[in-house]
């Protein structure tokens, strides 16, 4: 059993699951507003940065990580409200690219600004949990305190968010909003209101996954810190089908997976290579999503 | 019709052809005025053309060639008046105005937007980096080609799932692209140099038929980087009078169609995904040919320089400028060659440390929010508000 | 008691409705009857605020409604089941009850349990997906919907479109039924005007735009003209 999890393939396994809720949150993140406003948050990475500075960096470095972390997810709330209410709002109708060019240069700004304020020097967040793997037998399980940490905070993310909507009054009209926003209007719902508030889940949601990517020891916190981790959340959001929740957060665990394996037996600067070649196959194959009935039937 | 457009054809390309040789000749400051002579002549002759709608409608080839001279000689007017380190900006604005012709075309021709063209310049700049390794000695515009082709060749694979998607799902794939593009680099590090990335063996020195206009003051080009200017402006010219065409070809209508109508489009026979692929294709094409031109300006090229960031300062420059239009692209390009000194002087200005946080975030800041400004105030761009200004004038 | 004055709204330059007038009054059916592009589901659409017009007003026991938002209008008592239905096919049936009953007050169990009573064959399917649904119960499910919050006017769009004849007769039935047990203002548009008249007490005709008739079901119902011209309905 102890060589067992000990082995490689089970280290990979673990280390896989270790980034893949990481990607899976981003999904998430991005199908919550896709759902809902059919736009793609390119600054969705860079909102979460920026909600994780001021967090981090506003309060004084002996603030209690928790404490700090509470603040990051508030003003993801406030930041992503903000943002729907003032610049996300008047470009509702408009052509497709608007909203891109719009989100693309927000997130300029807030990389810039967050640069500018705080540096482009990386700042480690002191995480209560070690991230030093656990031994069995004098051999190392591909599992830290800090992983383990990251991996049931991401779980319970999703479990709040899946909760939420499934089986509250808010939720319920959340998802109404997304899909028949003028029958929602009809029977009371206020459709522009559910639009800001799937705005501030997600970026909160986004401000809890940039915190645990800061906390990581190895990469610390910098201004355009989530620019990859967003392009693999992207990936594994368009892989699942950017209309469905599941499909985003499955598609971005087994994305974590696969990289662990390729980077291992293959070559880590490989990893990006396959992504990319997922995507463009999937998106050839399935171009909705691999978990997107296809045609969904709407009366 | 097809006589009419053949002619205008022949009578545009004997123009440019002229007008370049003639640009090339006198590109050599000493003849400053004669050059400016010309310039004159021709923007004269160009302005009256473009000012007659019957001569426009009649002989637009002819017309698209002419403007393209005049944008050429006026640029190259200004290599006259700059010092040698404006030289390099105004031969980096040029090429950057390549690379914006190409996505105004991928969003006017199909309403689709790319994040990916500053590592479709990278692909550009190392290709051209990476042959000059090898075979130093292949011509100049050989090499252009070369790199012209290989990035048309990378956005065919990339953009072949541009055939079934639709606007954000393709920005976010030619996002992940160039997210990816250092990595991908580094991939193949053993030709690319790695994070270092590749220095040209030796100065590019100006090509024979060039050098053989200058007679024997030939050595001294070697050093100026005059030359290379010009060579990137005339390039500029070339490339803008053939996307010029492209724009007003039967293709290129077709495109807009489907820009504007799906099922229209489909329904007078142009075929949605080719002219998907095609115009992605072009975009690619174009940014490569741009990023040639700068590894040729830089004497080197390094990973760095093609980051994500490039391909956003990219889409707010075509944003700024007027996005699917050819003057917006121009535009860009123009604001880009000068927006190196006017962020420094905007810094001393500002009493900002040079050396700060702030003064190294200042571009990023004032381009992003000025694409966000943009966006959502003049979605056109400059050339939008120009256009709607000179209406208003025209109409009272 | 629904009254519209003067109503007018266009589609840029298109004018859907002329200065349109009536009541609809409590405790009534009012059907609204025209050909296809007469303007009928424009007037719904004003009425609940989801087009607003050029000029005129539309009020309700005195409240002008004209100005609001739809979300407000809702909220005053003013249930729209639209054109389809608009029955969510991804809910559930019991979820797009839920949904119905989000701005009522009261116990949700309480008032599920009466929409299930009326409407029995939700009470078996509560559970499926509403995409599952036959189209007559489809509509059941719209209309247990409008009144799981207890409105007090009711606004039907082409509730018998691609019904069966036997169902539609049914639904008529159940219409007048709720309208008389719940003294509910009920605004009828139909083509169907055979069907609607046998039900309805007052009827107002439209032809593009304009009124054209505006009286009792009976006597729009013995008018040999309007019959002919503006109903095509032809023994």
């Amino acid at each position: 059993m102890d060589a067992f999890l000990t082995s490689r393939n089970v280290s990979d396994l673990l280390g896989g699951v270790t980034s893949g809720v990481i990607y899976a949150l981003v999904a998430l993140s991005l199908v919550l507003i896709w759902r809902s406003t059919r736009m793609l948050n390119f600054a969705q990475g860079a909102m979460a940065v920026f909600a994780t500075y001021i967090g981090f960096a506003i309060l004084a470095p002996t603030t209690n990580y928790w404490v700090s972390m509470s603040v990051a997810i508030v003003a993801g709330l406030v930041l992503g409200g903000v943002t729907e209410r003032v610049l996300v709002r008047p470009l509702y109708g408009k052509p497709e690219i608007n909203p891109i060019v719009a989100m693309v240069g927000l997130l300029l700004v807030l990389e810039s600004i967050a640069a500018a304020i705080w540096s482009t020097s990386a700042r480690a967040l002191a995480t209560p949990f070690s991230i030093v793997d656990w031994q069995l037998n004098h051999k190392p399980v591909a599992l830290s305190p800090f992983a383990l940490y990251e991996i049931v905070t991401s779980l319970v993310v999703m479990a709040i968010v899946a909760a939420l909507f499934q089986y509250t009054k808010l939720g319920l009209q959340l998802r109404a909003a997304a899909l028949a926003p003028e029958v929602s209007r009809l029977l009371g719902v206020r459709v522009g209101r559910m639009l800001t508030v799937g705005w501030m889940l997600s970026t909160a949601v986004g401000a809890v996954t940039a915190v645990l990517v800061a906390s990581n020891f190895f990469t610390g916190l910098t201004p355009s810190g989530m620019d990859g981790v967003f392009a693999f959340g992207f990936i594994a959001a368009a892989i699942g089908g950017l209309d469905s929740p599941v499909g985003a957060m499955v598609s971005g665990l087994a994305l974590g997976v696969v990289f662990q394996f390729v980077g291992d037996y293959v070559n880590s600067n490989a990893v990006i290579l396959v992504a990319l070649g997922l995507l463009i196959v999937s998106l050839m194959v399935r171009p909705n999503g691999v978990f997107t009935r296809s045609a969904q039937r709407r009366v | 019709m097809a006589r009419v457009t053949r002619s205008g054809r022949s009578v545009g390309l004997i123009l440019t052809a002229v007008a370049v040789a003639i640009v090339v000749a006198f590109s050599s400051s000493t003849r400053l005025a004669l050059a400016l002579g010309l310039a004159v002549a021709v923007l004269g002759v160009g302005a009256t053309l473009v000012s007659l709608p019957a001569v426009r409608r009649g002989h637009p080839v002819a017309t698209r060639a002419l403007i393209s001279v005049v944008v050429v000689d006026l640029a190259i007017l200004l290599t006259f008046r700059v010092s040698a380190t404006s030289d390099s900006n105004v031969a980096i604005g040029a090429a950057m105005s390549i690379v914006l012709l190409g996505l105004s075309f991928l969003t006017g021709s199909s309403g689709q937007i790319s994040l990916g063209n500053g590592a479709f310049m990278g692909v550009g700049a190392f290709t051209v980096g990476i042959w000059a390794d090898h075979h130093a000695t292949t011509p100049l515009l050989a090499v252009l080609v070369l790199a012209t082709l290989a990035g048309a060749l990378v956005g065919l694979v990339l953009g072949l799932p541009a055939t079934r998607l639709r606007g954000p799902y393709l920005a976010g794939m030619t996002l992940a692209f160039a997210v990816a593009f250092g990595a991908i680099l580094n991939v193949f590090s053993s030709w690319t140099g790695g994070d270092s990335g590749l220095q040209l063996p030796s100065a590019v020195v100006a090509p024979h038929w060039l050098a053989s206009f200058f007679g024997p003051g030939a050595s001294a080009l070697a050093t100026s980087s005059a030359w290379l200017a010009d060579i990137s402006i005339l390039v500029t010219g070339v490339a803008l009078f053939l996307m010029a065409n492209l724009f007003a070809s039967r293709t290129g209508r077709a495109m807009r169609l489907v820009r504007d109508n799906d099922t229209a489009a489909e329904l007078v026979g142009v075929s949605l995904p080719r002219a998907r692929v095609i115009a992605f294709t072009v975009s690619a094409a174009y940014a490569a040919l741009g990023g040639a031109l700068w590894t040729l300006v830089n004497n080197s090229v390094s990973p760095s320089t093609y980051g994500f960031v490039l391909s956003i300062t990219i889409l707010s420059l075509v944003v700024i400028g007027g996005i699917g239009t050819i003057p917006g692209a121009i535009i860009g390009g123009i604001i880009y060659a000068f927006s190196a000194g006017a962020i420094s002087w905007l810094t001393a200005h500002l009493g900002l440390n040079p050396q700060g946080n702030v003064a190294s975030q200042l571009d990023g800041i004032i381009f992003g929010g000025l694409l966000v400004l943009t966006i959502v105030f003049a979605p056109m761009g400059i050339a939008g508000l120009v256009r709607r200004g000179w209406r208003r004038v025209r109409h009272g | 008691m629904i009254v519209v004055d003067g109503l007018s709204v266009s589609y840029g330059a298109v004018r859907a409705l002329q200065s349109v007038s009536f009541e609809a009054p409590s405790g009534e059916i009012t059907a609204v009857l025209g050909a296809n592009g007469a303007g009928k589901t424009t007037l719904l659409r004003a009425i609940s605020g989801l087009v607003s017009p050029l000029a005129g007003t539309v009020s309700k026991d005195g409240d002008v409604l004209t100005g609001r938002r739809t979300e407000d209008i809702v909220r005053l008592g003013v249930a729209h089941v639209p054109e389809g239905r608009g029955v969510i096919a991804e809910f559930t049936v019991e979820e797009n009850l839920r949904l119905g009953f989000m701005i009522a007050r009261g116990s949700l169990a309480d008032a599920l349990a009466e929409q299930y009573a009326i409407f029995p064959v939700l009470g078996e399917r509560r559970r499926q997906a509403a995409a599952t649904l036959s189209g007559g119960e489809r509509q059941m499910l719209a209309m247990a919907r409008a009144l799981i919050a207890r409105p007090s006017v009711l606004l039907l769009d082409e509730p018998s479109l691609g019904l069966a004849p036997l169902v539609t007769a049914q639904l008529m039935q159940q219409i007048r039924e709720l309208c008389a047990r719940e003294n509910l203002t009920v605004v009828l548009v139909e083509q169907n005007a055979t069907s609607a008249l046998r039900i309805a007490q007052r009827a107002v005709v439209l032809r593009v735009g304009v009124v054209v008739a505006n009286d009792t079901a009976a006597v729009v119902r013995d008018d040999e003209n309007l019959r002919q011209y503006y109903l095509g309905m032809v023994e």
